[in-house]
């Protein structure tokens, strides 16, 4: 898939490079391109489906709108008129990058801000190691660390919120049913393809003001740098032509009044004592020593104290009721025959290493610096959604039935790591080497493969057509880490059936939604 | 390959501002590459000069952004480079390099990370060097000479595995100019400037961060401005030369390595490295030489702090009469 994308770019680069000195100018893709499109449905009925923090899409409320005779009403059409008459170029690339769905948009900045914050803490001069802190974000180290598990809830809660918000949203819509101000008025032209979802409340602000709220809290060193993309983003609504200011502030109203819910799950959620102090750390090592005769070991030097948060797997879960009665089987026993297979068939792929093993394990790789798997299978089904010409409520509902499976499947396996507690092929094996960096956890299960797998099944539900495509996705991401030398198989393949039991609540969840 | 070729020819905004750069070069300076890779010196014609030089560089120590630091997950880097490479006299006022090192690397035992090193051959380089002038000037006499180089990976190894890389793997194309005054006695100076254009390196995944999300394979890699200052003398009848050098080399774009984090393709680099080299012709074996040199960077930004001893062989010889040029190659 990458090589193929790479040869129309690089074939791109072939026909820029021959019209070099007439200043041919194009620059490497830094967020998903897509024309605005005509939506595939317009979900008339969106605001009965079943949000997943409220009740209700009416459990939010919001006022009765001007009817469009009014004269605060025709006003505002008029401000409408004189501002786009008036649009700069700066406003008009806005317009083209908010494009006509923004949560590709606010998913695409929380993944660029993952990749920025997703930066392992070094040891300090004395050999120890400093924590990111909430309470003093600014460090060093910078708060937060944005690793896989943070990275999956910080996706979660937008991405629930941001669903919420629209049920909302979409049943204040067709509840009061009033046009877009270019429906309205013949001398005001939309900006992207025209539909006829209601303008009361903005959809857009829901998303703008969620977004920039969620995100906020999850990546306080960015405050000033969201509200930046909020301000742009509603500016850019109204300027579309798709809003009036008193569609904005009803839309903000719902924005403010879900991400309050959202954050406030989140603040009781159980996250922030996931990085357990070392006293807790070393006796869930202990009592996994105790139970299993093996105890995994940070070979890292400096030796880093405690594990990657050992009690995320107590997380609170969005759809399973309880986290161990989806917790696999115990690994094969260190030196059994199972156990030594594994160790030969690790030795044959690094002895061994092609270029397609390497290129496997570099693809799904998603380490330090970067989104992160969650983050990938994210970027996935933002093309998916655009190549489906999904409207934001359909987008919103994806990625959120998506993160909350991925999540859940994130804390089921890190419930496994920290009970099993099983070692690294690096710490049992004699003199191995990688090709991917090996992570500060247990091996058993591996993440990729049990996000991977969750991810693929919720997207296996929603586009159909593509089952089979992201299923063969999912395994390819689980062998990879094999290839990469820092998993064992059984972590792999355990972890895949993990991640695909685990999806199967949000799934059931999602078909009685009302959506279908 | 093709493909690579043409990615050398850049698109961006930055491509008009290089082609000025290019133009003025083309006309004010003359460049060079040589016997080895940075003398003054070009061989005769009908002649070929095979040089097979070996190098071991480390380095302990790195620049993230302008802090130096260490890093146990990679403890000290080792890089051998084993070079082969042949120069031919078309004319005696032109010349044609090849090369193609294979590099190895590896982190010393013990080392935090547990990584494989890499090993293999990293690009293959071609060169061609024109003498533009040479004149008596004073005691001495200049020389000037142009180069232009090209080189591309030979190999599908990952330029995306810093440290252990073997090279940026992207295709470069250099023009230099180097301008030589030696005096009668035999001592002699020379600065040498270049320009690097370095096209797109292609990673195995297809996102990264460099000051922003980019959802792409391909890596910027920055061009770059690179320079030489050479002091040097010969000795004993022409056949023991000594000298001092500094290099220094900088990137015209790109970001800084990150906090505690892998260097990318995409780095900004800069430094300045110190050096010392001897080259001896033995007048005995006629047409063989030995050159052997050390360096050190000693200034940077998010590069390895290297320290690299290299050892080489030089055999000239007239390849259509069997008989050695009599002329010696200076």
């Amino acid at each position: 898939m990458i090589k193929m994308r790479n040869k129309i770019y690089k074939s791109i680069l072939f026909i820029c490079s021959l019209l070099w000195f007439i200043s041919c100018e194009k620059d490497l893709p830094t967020y998903l391109e897509y024309k605005d499109y005509s939506y595939s449905s317009t979900d008339e009925n969106g605001g009965t489906w079943q949000p997943i923090l409220i009740d209700e899409g009416a459990a939010i409320n919001i006022g009765v709108p001007e009817d469009i005779s009014s004269q605060s009403y025709q006003a505002e059409i008029s401000a409408i008129k004189a501002s786009t008459d008036e649009i700069n170029a700066p406003q008009r690339k806005a317009l083209t990058y908010w494009g006509n769905n923004a949560v590709v948009r606010w998913n695409e900045i929380a993944l660029e801000l993952i990749a920025k914050y997703n930066l392992i803490p070094g040891p300090n001069d004395d050999g120890s190691y400093t924590l990111p802190n909430p309470s003093d974000p600014n460090g060093p180290p910078a708060f937060p660390f944005a690793h896989p598990p943070y990275a999956c809830r910080a996706l979660a809660y937008l991405s629930v919120a941001q669903f919420d918000g629209l049920i909302s949203a979409w049943h204040y819509k067709y509840l009061y049913n009033r046009a877009a101000p270019y429906q309205i008025d013949d001398s005001i032209t939309y900006a992207y393809e025209p539909n006829d979802i209601p303008s009361y409340p903005s959809d857009g602000a829901v998303l703008a003001r969620v977004s920039k709220k969620v995100l906020s809290a999850m990546f306080p060193l960015e405050k000033e740098y969201l509200q930046k993309l909020e301000d742009e983003h509603l500016e850019s609504l109204l300027l579309s032509g798709g809003n009036v200011p008193s569609d904005i502030s009803a839309g903000i109203t719902i924005g403010d009044e879900i991400s309050e819910i959202a954050l406030a799950r989140a603040a009781n959620d159980g996250m922030k004592n996931a990085q357990a102090p070392k006293v807790v750390s070393d006796s869930i090592k202990a009592a996994a020593f105790e139970r299993f005769g093996w105890q995994w070991e940070n070979l890292e030097i400096p030796v880093r104290p405690v594990g990657l948060t050992p009690l995320f797997g107590k997380v609170k879960m969005w759809n399973v009721a309880n986290v161990e009665n989806v917790r696999p089987v115990p690994p094969p026993a260190i030196d059994s025959d199972a156990y030594l297979a594994d160790v030969s068939i690790l030795k044959d792929y690094a002895d061994n290493m092609t270029e397609e093993k390497r290129s496997i394990a570099n693809f799904w790789q998603d380490g330090l610096g970067t989104y992160t798997p969650p983050g990938h299978w994210n970027r996935f089904a933002n093309e998916f959604m655009v190549e489906d010409k999904m409207n934001p409520l359909r987008s919103a509902r994806t990625l959120a039935y998506m993160n909350m499976a991925i999540m859940d499947s994130g804390i089921s396996c890190w419930d496994a790591k920290y009970y099993y507690h099983y070692p690294r092929p690096i710490q049992t094996i004699e003199g191995f080497k990688t090709i991917a960096g090996t992570p500060n956890f247990p091996s058993y299960t591996s993440g990729h493969s049990v996000f991977s797998a969750a991810a693929s099944e919720v997207l296996a539900y929603i586009f159909p057509e593509k089952a089979t495509l992201v299923r063969g996705w999912a395994e390819e991401a689980a062998i990879s880490r094999v290839y990469g030398g820092i998993h064992w198989t059984f972590d792999a393949t355990v972890g895949t059936d993990q991640g695909r039991e685990v999806a199967k609540f949000t799934v059931d969840i999602a078909k009685l939604d009302g959506a279908n | 390959m093709t493909g690579k070729l043409l990615l050398l020819f850049r698109y961006k905004r930055k491509t008009q501002k290089d082609l000025n750069i290019l133009i003025l070069l083309l006309f004010t300076v003359a460049f060079a590459f040589g016997q080895t890779p940075t003398d003054g010196l070009m061989m005769p014609s009908k002649n070929i000069c095979i040089l097979l030089n070996y190098e071991a560089g480390h380095f302990d120590r790195y620049w993230e952004g302008d802090d130096l630091r260490r890093n146990e997950t990679i403890a000290m880097v080792n890089r051998t480079t084993i070079l082969p490479m042949a120069a031919v006299g078309i004319f005696d006022e032109l010349n044609f390099y090849i090369g193609l090192p294979y590099v190895k690397t590896k982190s010393s035992e013990t080392n935090g990370g547990r990584f494989e090193g890499a090993k293999g051959f990293q690009d293959i380089m071609i060169a061609l060097k024109y003498k533009a002038l040479e004149r008596s000037l004073g005691s001495g006499r200049l020389s000037l000479f142009t180069t232009v180089g090209y080189s591309t990976p030979a190999t599908n190894y990952l330029s995306d595995y810093m440290p252990y890389s073997l090279g940026f793997g992207a295709p470069e194309f250099s023009l230099r100019g180097i301008t030589q005054y030696q005096l009668n006695n035999g001592f002699y100076v020379r600065g040498m400037v270049a320009h690097l254009w370095r096209g797109y390196t292609e990673a195995e995944r297809d996102y990264y961060y460099n000051s922003g999300s980019f959802y792409t394979a391909l890596m910027d890699v920055p061009n770059a401005w690179t320079f030489e200052t050479v002091i040097g003398k010969w000795y004993m009848s022409n056949t023991l030369k000594l000298e001092l050098n500094y290099t220094g080399l900088k990137s015209t774009s790109g970001d800084n390595i990150r906090a505690y984090n892998a260097a990318q393709p995409t780095n900004k680099v800069k430094y300045d490295r110190l050096g010392v080299s001897i080259q001896y012709y033995s007048p005995s074996l006629k047409g063989l030489g030995v050159v052997g040199y050390y360096n050190n960077v000693v200034n940077g930004l998010n590069t390895a702090k290297m320290g690299n001893v290299g050892l080489g062989l030089t055999y000239q010889f007239n390849f259509i009469k069997n008989t050695n040029n009599d002329q010696d190659a200076q």
